[in-house]
């Protein structure tokens, strides 16, 4: 079973998501805000990262810059679920290593685990 | 009589003497050899500079004073003529130029320059887009809320629904759509009105553009039973920003498919115009039409026709003006012909460029 680790500081889009992410069989674990989000990739070991930009404290940019720099969490994958969304945004994510970049409120949770499989496999 | 005349003339002066001093916009006359003989004290103020120190100087050698510079290099030795343009001087100073050359006998005697301070409008125009953007953003976090909450209901995820409830939750979920693709639109808009839109230029065949539109609308056509076709000739690559084109071809498109009733007719041609350097595309329906009073203002931010709200309430009403500029960034003109029950022809041109350094002469964003 696979885990993915949810990052993403709004309660509800949180729920939804991981609600959905459970359903579809897969293992869950939150994280609702920058801090906890780099401290749960070192001990949750995920699969995969859904990575919200907007955050309280570190903001996604430099949690994904920390899981970058270090060896050990380098080769996670990350998909950034934002709904910042200019093209800057965009390509500054993709740059720094993101795997994807999906605009929440052009996605449904469906849609958004049909990209997570893209990239798992 | 004479001692009259000189009394007027010498109180006419004074009064054009109090006029120039007082005025609230700056103010520089250059004569005839393109020597400065005038700076009111405002234009003093502006350009930080004393009349008396850069009286009976050239233009060129204005060029020395840190503030004139920008001023200089604008209007160039030869102080060419231009109306309301902008010219940014320092951090907080931006000025709208006009710059007026009066000719007696077909000579130029004097150059006038009007100098108007539109900082503040400047500043509120940012503030605008700032906030503009800033609200778009925040208004993705609830309304990705009901697209989940309400995807999630309609998928089945919170247990079986009966037909009403469906019915009745799927057009929830499509106005929640509705909300979120204007959105879209008000962030598009903000971003031009910021200068920052034309990006990624790259020398591209229009007609394949078009196909990737036509391709992409194929469901919608297909549903409608309309009978599209695409005649062009062979037209040269030309540069482009091809994500932003394909978004006017898509706005242009999607309003023929809107407002032609099923069964109808959109014809698309693509053709080029050797003595203009320019390509033209038409796109012509035989659709409900736009009505002739409102005509004026189709161009304009959230104009949806009268009798179009009636059809359909889709459409944000932002997809022409986005088109619009657009189309201008590129240097090109878009207009159309409408006849309401009997149709639309949009009208593009573009003019054609092959290098990107094309682009910085003219007006590039």
């Amino acid at each position: 079973m696979k885990k993915i680790l949810v990052v993403e500081d709004d309660k509800f889009l949180r729920e939804l998501i991981s609600q959905k992410l459970a359903k579809e069989g897969y293992d869950v674990a939150e994280a609702v805000d920058g801090e906890k989000g780099i401290e749960s990739v070192r001990s949750e070991n995920p699969d995969l990262v859904l990575l919200d930009l907007i955050l309280p404290g570190i903001d996604g940019f430099e949690v994904l810059a920390k899981m970058k720099a270090d060896p050990k969490l380098d080769e996670v994958p990350v998909i950034i679920l934002s709904n910042l969304g200019q093209k800057d945004d965009i390509e500054k994510g993709l740059e720094m290593g993101a795997n994807d970049y999906l605009i929440k409120a052009h996605f449904t949770p469906g849609e958004i685990i049909e990209k997570i499989e893209a990239v798992l496999k | 009589m004479m001692f009259f005349q000189k009394k007027k003339t010498k109180l006419a002066n004074s009064n054009n003497i109090a006029i120039t001093n007082y005025l609230t916009d700056g103010l520089l006359v250059f004569n005839s050899e393109n020597k400065l003989t005038l700076l009111n004290p405002r234009a003093e103020m502006l350009f930080e500079v004393l009349e008396g120190r850069v009286l009976g100087k050239s233009i060129l050698e204005l060029a020395r004073f840190e503030r004139l510079s920008p001023l200089v290099s604008l209007l160039g030795g030869e102080i060419k003529p231009m109306e309301k343009t902008e010219l940014q001087i320092k951090e907080n100073l931006i000025l709208e130029i006009t710059s007026t050359p009066i000719a007696r006998d077909g000579e130029r005697i004097n150059t006038l320059i009007v100098t108007h301070d539109i900082t503040r409008e400047k500043l509120s125009d940012k503030m605008k887009t700032e906030f503009v953007t800033l609200a778009a953003h925040q208004l993705r976090t609830p309304t990705s809320g009901i697209k989940w909450s309400l995807g999630g209901v309609l998928d089945g995820s919170y247990g079986e629904l009966n037909e009403s409830q469906k019915e009745i939750l799927t057009k929830a979920y499509k106005t929640n759509d509705k909300v979120i693709e204007l959105v879209r639109d008000l962030l598009d808009v903000a971003q031009i009105e910021e200068g920052k839109y034309l990006r990624n230029l790259v020398l591209t065949s229009i007609e394949d553009v078009i196909k990737t539109v036509l391709e992409s609308r194929k469901q919608e056509i297909m549903n409608k039973k309309l009978n599209v076709e695409f005649q062009r000739e062979d037209v040269q690559k030309i540069m482009l920003d091809i994500e932003k084109m394909e978004i006017v071809f898509k706005n242009i498109l999607d309003n023929a498919i809107r407002y032609t009733s099923t069964g109808g007719k959109i014809i698309i041609t693509l053709n080029r115009k050797e003595k203009e350097r320019e390509v033209e595309i038409h796109i012509k329906d035989n659709g409900i039409g736009i009505p002739e009073y409102e005509q004026d203002r189709v161009f304009t931010k959230f104009f949806r026709g009268s009798n179009v709200m009636r059809v359909d309430t889709e459409g944000t009403g932002l997809g022409l003006y986005i088109s619009r500029n657009i189309i201008e960034a590129h240097g090109g003109r878009v207009w159309f012909e409408s006849k309401e029950k009997q149709g639309t022809t949009v009208h593009v041109t573009i003019p054609i460029k092959e290098r990107f350094g094309e682009f910085l002469t003219g007006k590039f964003y």
